[in-house]
């Protein structure tokens, strides 16, 4: 290198230092310079192990790869991921902790009690994956929806849930209402007992996470009717949404994302969704996704906040019933 | 048969012997460390095993699984600290074996219980798994709630010798399992606003308190060790003999363990304090369980360990996990592309055969580190008082505050603690409000989904065989104490 291109090196270098130095550091981290710089924390609202806290350690690796960082999940389950949220409304906006959850588990939550904090409050970085809820039947009842359909509104059927106030309970609440049945709704913790309490008869159908049902959906044991979605699931191409029947039917979407605490700058949502974007796009966890059987739907910022905004309005008006 | 040789030649090929090693130790360091369960233990390792061969992962996951749990009932023995709820029982003789200076008995015992009882359930599950999946589905709610009720009949025999004192804490139990969020209405009951207890009791954090901070506080009273002796006697292979001594004992705890693994709604930590109970009925002393019994150990331990397979039955054959560690068993399962279901056992039998070959050397290797390494642990109740007792409420405390994070958890433990303290003082045993804790939910849910399924009728509770069954054995269990004299004076009238 000539001397004279070094002093040029240096002189750009010392302008550069002086500039970043003249500016406030509250500027330095709205302009997400530097960021990030030290460990991130991924909080998940659930133990370790399950579905939320599983797809956050596949992801992670990749996102180190993107952020250049390292990161840390935390677990931080307790009253269905209610502490978790308390706790990340306080958290501070400085990019270096996070929270992915199930949407719109903690708006319900909002509907069902009172909570101090608001998940239109927190901003939106991006959501890369969506559940299938499914209505199963056993595969020795009916054949077809219609069919179903028809039943339901002769008499009252029991129909499973896998928890009060659950992304499955708005589906199937969503689902009710635009169907006009009356259902006999048991209840259970978690989506094991009420697919138990299916497959052995002991009710005539129910409303599930498409990952717990597809072992005795595989063996013939169980037999999916509908999908709440707007898309099929690449994984079960062959059941239909409500669309395909002829029924119009309001979807409220159960995605896997992540936010940022309120009042987070921009310019580190930025970073952070560009580094997730690429992170779901990479060859690498497309790979996992698919052995774990995740349906990719990358969501940009903006487009995650408007889902979480509509969805408002849609959940509030089943604010009863969540609490009956 | 073919397909058990070949796994077994698989699984001794020596990358999956080191991953079932790597995984048993480590495994044991998870259970023995206060609040990491095997659910974080498994967790933790996800995105490192992601790069293997399938089946040696899956290997690796079952032996630390397996491995967590004996961990956990180390320090139950040895502190009065149980690792995961399923080593509750375990703490009853354990613990007080340690008292009386027989702690390397009761590692003899521990490591015996780990190696048959695991054995047993394994060979078990081999052989007949797709069919005690099918008889778990015929569990209903009107089937869950009768065994909920023939398993609290247990306290019966639990109480015997304090009657009144053993119902109220039995009682106590049953009501501090309604605290929290009630699954079937919706409502939140007993929380008074607050939010760590919305889940209900925390389980794992009670335990601590009733048992390693009241236990502390005792110990805090005298200036001895754990072992008021101060010495130890007994060996290793004196508990390994004891063991071998009950052969029936050993396999009704087996069965009760199997039992309760393979239905998918019933606790696992109620397994060995059901085994315990019963052992306790059957015993011709039952004066001595709770005052350090071997055979209320190798019960309880025996049925923990057979639980273990059972619980895999309903999470293999099926997909339908019956505890949190299947449901990540199950989740990681699915990650290597083997999805669990009635055919998993014909699509990826390779893989699943060396799973549970490999279950079964892990037993083994939990013996073999019972009797080279554990049997030097009883040591640890030879250390003076001002020392350990420091050293356990730091540790489990620490311990209640990792599962969640959340330092109210500790204020959970320390008021348990001083509730067990009070009831060990006025003489009130804690098993009763254990039983009544870990079984509560399971009466009360169970009822509600029954009755809402028939539409209010009761006649739900006696359609199926399985219920006639159960409802005929809660009878027996209640008129048992008095059928034996009714029994006698008939057979000696025949004379």
């Amino acid at each position: 290198m000539s001397s004279k291109a070094a002093n040029k090196g240096i002189v750009f270098l010392m302008l550069a230092l002086g500039f970043m130095f003249s500016l406030p550091l509250a500027d330095r981290v709205a302009e997400g310079v530097g960021y990030p710089d030290k460990i991130i924390k991924f909080i998940v609202t659930a133990g370790a192990g399950g579905g939320e806290d599983m797809e956050a350690r596949l992801l992670s690796p990749f996102l180190e790869k993107y952020l250049g960082q390292r990161i840390i999940i935390e677990n931080q389950p307790g009253a269905g991921g209610r502490i978790a949220f308390e706790k990340f409304q306080k958290a501070e906006p400085n990019g270096y902790s996070l929270v992915t959850y199930t949407f719109p588990k903690s708006i319900i939550m909002e509907f069902m009690d009172k909570t101090n904090y608001k998940t239109m409050d927190y901003v939106p970085v991006y959501s890369w994956s969506r559940s299938s809820q499914l209505l199963v039947v056993h595969s020795e009842s009916w054949k077809t929806f219609d069919e179903f359909l028809k039943a339901a509104k002769s008499k009252t059927l029991s129909g499973g849930l896998s928890g009060r106030g659950s992304t499955t309970h708005l589906a199937a609440l969503l689902a009710l209402d635009e169907l006009g049945i009356k259902v006999n709704w048991v209840p259970y913790e978690g989506s094991a007992g009420s697919v138990a309490a299916l497959a052995g008869k002991h009710l005539d159908f129910t409303i599930c996470l498409a990952t717990s049902a597809v072992s005795l959906i595989n063996a013939g044991k169980l037999r999916p009717l509908l999908l709440f979605s707007e898309r099929r699931d690449p994984y079960m191409p062959d059941v239909p949404i409500a669309k395909d029947l002829g029924i119009n039917m309001e979807i409220i979407p159960t995605l896997r994302g992540v936010e940022a605490p309120p009042k987070t700058p921009a310019a580190i949502i930025k970073i952070l969704e560009s580094a997730f974007d690429k992170a779901t796009k990479d060859p690498g966890f497309i790979e996992v996704a698919k052995k774990r059987q995740l349906i990719l739907q990358p969501t940009s910022s903006r487009e995650f906040g408007r889902i979480i905004a509509n969805a408002y309005p849609r959940i509030g008006k089943y604010q009863q019933m969540l609490k009956e | 048969m073919d397909m058990v040789l070949q796994a077994i030649e698989f699984v001794f090929q020596w990358q999956n012997m080191a991953a079932l090693v790597g995984g048993s130790v480590y495994g044991i360091i998870i259970g023995v460390l206060p609040g990491l369960g095997p659910s974080a233990g498994m967790a933790l390792m996800i995105p490192i095993v992601l790069k293997w061969n399938p089946a040696t992962a899956l290997i690796f996951m079952g032996s630390l699984y397996k491995c967590s749990n004996y961990g956990g009932s180390l320090t139950a023995i040895l502190v009065n600290t149980p690792g995961d709820a399923s080593n509750a029982a375990t703490i009853l003789d354990g613990y007080p074996m340690c008292e009386q200076g027989r702690g390397n008995v009761a590692m003899g015992i521990s490591a015996t219980s780990a190696m048959v009882g695991g054995t047993i359930g394994m060979v078990v599950l081999i052989c007949m798994a797709p069919w005690l999946a099918d008889f778990a589905l015929k569990f209903g709610p009107a089937e869950y709630f009768l065994t909920a009720i023939l398993a609290l009949s247990i306290i019966a025999a639990v109480v015997q010798g304090a009657t009144l004192k053993g119902l109220a804490a039995a009682g106590l139990g049953l009501l501090l399992s309604t605290v929290g969020f009630d699954v079937i209405t919706g409502h939140l009951r007993y929380t008074f606003g607050w939010m760590i207890i919305e889940d209900g009791i925390p389980l794992i954090q009670g335990l601590v308190g009733l048992f390693a901070v009241t236990q502390a506080l005792v110990l805090a009273e005298s200036a001895s060790s754990i072992s008021r002796l101060s010495k130890l006697s007994g060996s290793f292979w004196e508990g390994v003999i004891i063991y071998f001594k009950h052969p029936m004992a050993i396999i009704r705890a087996s069965l009760i363990g199997l039992v309760i693994g393979v239905l998918p709604a019933v606790g696992q930590s109620s397994a060995g304090l059901l085994a315990w109970a019963e052992a306790k009925r059957e015993s011709k002393h039952p004066e001595t369980f709770g005052q350090g019994d071997p055979e209320g150990l190798l019960a309880s331990e025996t049925s923990t360990n057979a639980c273990m397979p059972g619980d895999l039955v309903c999470t293999i054959a099926l997909g339908i996990p019956g505890s949190v560690g299947a449901a990540i068993f199950l989740g990681i399962m699915i990650i290597f592309g083997v999805i669990p279901g009635p055919l998993v056992f014909a699509e990826k039998a390779d893989v699943v055969y060396s799973l549970f070959v490999s279950l079964v050397v892990t037993s083994f290797v939990i013996f073999i580190f019972g009797a080279t390494v554990a049997k030097h642990f009883a040591v640890f109740t030879l250390i003076r008082n001002e020392i350990i007792v420091p050293c356990i409420l730091v540790v489990s405390l620490l311990g209640s505050f990792a599962i969640r994070n959340m330092m109210p958890d500790i204020m959970i433990s320390l008021a348990f603690g001083i509730v067990g303290y009070l009831m060990l003082k006025g003489g009130f045993t804690p098993i009763p409000l254990l039983l009544g804790l870990v079984l509560g939910e399971m009466v009360e849910t169970n009822y509600h989904r029954a009755l809402m399924i028939s539409g209010g009728s009761y006649s739900i509770f006696f359609q199926s065989t399985i219920s006639k069954v159960l409802i005929f054995l809660t009878i027996l269990s209640f008129a048992g104490p008095y059928m034996g004299p009714f029994w006698k004076t008939l057979t000696q009238g025949e004379k």
